[in-house]
């Protein structure tokens, strides 16, 4: 039997009974962070190069370009070719978008020739606002000449950065992505207070909120769809109680991913309530870039490192991630606060970037808000600090 | 009865390599055990970003090459790192301690700090690879030698100078006792009839039969053709114009003698002889099956020019033709191209391709290990969830 949407989730899941929404909170660097303008109207929280790999073969050449470049960071990945339809549209938009990300001042590409993805594709699918180049191994002759090449290309970008500054941009350019991962219902019951202040704030100020819709979520479909004005999502959100339609090959009817006990809906109705009380823009598919500012969902799943480079390739500068004792990965594209709540033996893990408390809401609301710009004007968290970068691009079906 | 020198395993298998590895089970973990690679050097990270929000039938694929390449032959040593009460970490040290091999195991308490973690990974690590140093070569049949069958970046001579050459390399070591292992269920489309009629028996015939089937039907499922991805613009512009072409080329590596088994991605031939592996045709994946499988040594084929290796195999390449060997040298071993320019056979490039195969055995690099070309993708099935 299909649920109602009052079966299981009230509208008053959605209330936030200890922070007023929209109400401004008072933060004492004011609303404005210092990051990178891009020409495009973006603007970027960190200023590095991507050396971005079309295929799994150049990896390696990749890595060893952005070794030898100050500012150089990595996209390396698994896909790229034998690939067919949707999945591989998945890669070249995941690739295409991780370029454009304003945290990236300019990007090299590098193919390895033969592949299904082709460099000269992407060069033509990647917007022309800020410098980019690409070429492969087989048109070189060889990885030792496709190192020269990249390094003596992306050392001049380098230089460039040197002497670029970071100037005033108002809140209203962040792009947060929101993500939560290993939740359970007493870290939402303690998070929630505060993240859903921040989101309400950061919309109020015309920053752009991207939230995950992760399995976890997606019991309450039926909820989140009475939050969006737009028919398209609305439509999408209502069969979410259902279950996503994620692609398989094998039916495995002892696998189904539409029925969700009390316990996953009770868990997505908390969840729900992260989201704040602001309406929902869209429901986002993977990889589609918002149209325009205010609070979206993003298709995601709980594969961290997928999902947070799906949300470096929709655009995100930013991202705060949720989750019960903190994770060991981030992004090696953005920064990425990692929040957990405060728990009763106090232990201090040096992953965690903010600790999250009970009671006094409003006041953790404005120092997170804080942490946010801060880290937005160049603070590392504390997994760049560590160095736990990764990217990776989700499959949405099987190679060839 | 020819042989070489390999590391002989405490379950009875034979190394030809002696790496001490450090491989996670789940993607959150990749940038930890990469970390805890670069602190440690001489120790090869093998990282994966799966692991997590599979369906079953990935979950199962995944664990089988997980497992598959931390206890393979050619690894002294191997470091886990995985999460609290990890199920995959788990199953991987109950396997490996089964085999008597050098295994732990770091399963992270979140309560515990990034230098702890790393520290102590990097103390076992370094302690397997000062054992390892101990290990000596002895030895052994070429029997116990199960090499792997792979092309990439085909052109239209594949299928004319290096495809046969290994065909006649496989021809050869099945003949001394060992066994050859053909992938790629792909790039048999089109010709799966003369593999399958050379099968020992019906069965086996008709269960490669099956495989390619089955992969035509995924294929149509998505509702797209094959032939919109294969071959690939690299294949085309080296004068492939069909997938049926490429093929006919691609099976010749497993040259004239019958196959004797057909086995699943990254499972392990219970035969010897010459037997069929169920891989896609990209080709980082289907190496990565293979040695998953038990392949000491892996011979790849390139008429564009590849790079690729495996943190765990050595992968021979041989180039088509004398202009690709010329200009990608750095990345391949074999020129089959002197069958096109220097007057040899085929059977004189199938006789050089056995010899490297036992050089590479015995210890020497291939281009790829030179490179350090470590290249690691596990064949997915479905969508994460």
């Amino acid at each position: 039997m299909v649920d109602d949407p009052g079966n299981y989730l009230r509208q008053d899941h959605l209330l936030i009974p200890s922070i007023t929404a929209g109400r401004k909170v008072k933060v004492a660097m004011g609303y404005s962070f210092k990051g990178y303008m891009r020409s495009d109207g973006s603007a970027g929280t960190r200023n590095n190069i991507g050396i971005i790999s079309s295929v799994i073969c150049s990896s390696t050449v990749t890595n060893e370009i952005a070794s030898k470049i100050d500012y150089a960071v990595p996209i390396v990945h698994s896909n790229g070719c034998a690939q067919l339809g949707d999945d591989f549209s998945v890669t070249k938009s995941m690739l295409s978008g991780v370029a454009e990300n304003p945290n990236f001042h300019s990007n090299l590409l590098i193919g390895l020739g033969c592949e299904t993805n082709q460099v000269t594709g992407l060069l033509a699918a990647i917007p022309n606002v800020k410098p980019i180049d690409g070429f492969s191994i087989q048109q070189m002759a060889g990885g030792t000449n496709t190192v020269a090449k990249g390094v003596a290309i992306a050392s001049e970008w380098s230089k460039d950065i040197t002497n670029e500054q970071r100037t005033d941009l108002p809140i209203s350019k962040l792009k947060i992505g929101v993500i939560t991962t290993d939740m359970d219902e007493q870290t939402l019951a303690i998070t929630t207070p505060v993240v859903s202040a921040l989101i309400d704030e950061l919309l109020e100020n015309d920053s752009t909120v991207i939230c995950s819709l992760t399995r976890t979520l997606e019991p309450s479909g039926k909820i989140l769809a009475t939050k969006t004005k737009d028919t398209r999502s609305k439509e999408m959100l209502k069969t979410l109680s259902e279950g996503l339609n994620r692609r398989r090959w094998e039916n495995d009817e002892g696998y189904a991913l539409s029925v969700f006990s009390d316990e996953e809906k009770s868990l997505a109705a908390h969840e729900a309530r992260l989201l704040g009380s602001k309406d929902l823009v869209e429901f986002l598919n993977i990889n589609e870039k918002p149209s325009n500012r205010g609070l979206y969902l993003l298709k995601s799943s709980d594969n961290i490192v997928e999902t947070i480079s799906n949300f470096v390739s929709v655009g995100c500068n930013v991202a705060l991630i949720i989750s019960k004792e903190g994770i060991l990965t981030t992004s090696n594209v953005i920064p990425c606060i990692s929040l957990a709540p405060c728990n009763e033996s106090q232990i201090h893990r040096d992953h965690v970037d903010f600790y999250i408390a009970r009671g006094n809401e409003e006041k953790q609301t404005v120092t997170l808000l804080e942490k946010l710009l801060q880290v937005s004007s160049g603070e590392l968290t504390a997994l760049e600090e560590y160095e736990l970068g990764e990217f990776a691009i989700p499959h949405i079906g099987t190679t060839f | 009865m020819k042989t070489f020198d390999g590391y002989r395993r405490p379950d009875g298998s034979i190394g030809v390599r002696n790496h001490v590895i450090v491989i996670n089970t789940v993607g959150e973990l990749s940038a930890l055990t990469r970390k805890i690679a670069n602190l440690t050097p001489g120790v090869i990270p093998v990282i994966h970003h799966g692991g997590v929000a599979q369906f079953p039938e990935d979950h199962t694929q995944t664990l089988r090459t997980l497992v598959g390449t931390a206890g393979h032959s050619n690894v002294s040593a191997t470091l886990v790192v995985g999460t609290e009460n990890d199920p995959i970490a788990q199953e991987i040290y109950k396997i490996l301690k089964k085999k008597g091999k050098p295994v732990h195991t770091v399963c992270l308490n979140k309560n515990q700090k990034i230098p702890e973690i790393l520290h102590e990974g990097r103390s076992w690590l370094l302690t397997a690879l000062e054992n390892s140093k101990k290990e000596v070569r002895e030895q052994c049949d070429i029997t116990e030698l199960i090499v792997g069958l792979e092309c990439g970046g085909s052109d239209a001579w594949s299928g004319i100078t290096a495809n046969p050459s290994i065909g006649a390399f496989s021809d050869m070591i099945i003949r001394e006792g060992g066994t050859s292992v053909l992938a790629e269920t792909t790039e048999a489309i089109g010709a799966e009839h003369i593999l399958a009629s050379n099968a020992i028996n019906r069965e086996v015939g008709r269960e490669f039969l099956d495989i390619v089937r089955t992969y035509e039907h995924r294929i149509k499922q998505t509702g797209e053709d094959i032939r919109s991805a294969n071959p690939t613009p690299g294949n085309m512009a080296g004068g492939l114009t069909t997938l049926e072409e490429k093929s006919l080329g691609c099976i010749k590596k497993g040259g004239g003698t019958p196959l004797k088994e057909v086995i699943s991605y990254a499972g392990k031939p219970t035969e010897k002889g010459f037997v069929f592996m169920d891989t896609p045709g990209y080709d980082v994946e289907s190496v990565c099956g293979l040695a998953a499988g038990g392949a000491q040594v892996v011979l790849f084929s390139t008429g564009k020019g590849s790079p690729t290796g495996s943190p765990i195999v050595p992968v021979i390449k041989i180039g088509t033709n004398p202009k690709v060997y010329e200009i990608m040298s750095e990345h391949i071993d074999i020129n089959a191209g002197k069958i096109i320019d220097q007057n040899k056979s085929i059977n004189d490039i199938g006789k050089e391709i056995f010899d490297k195969v036992i050089t590479v055995s015995n210890g020497e690099k291939t281009a790829a290990e030179n490179e350090l070309n470590q290249e690691f993708a596990i064949w997915r099935l479905a969508e994460s969830i």
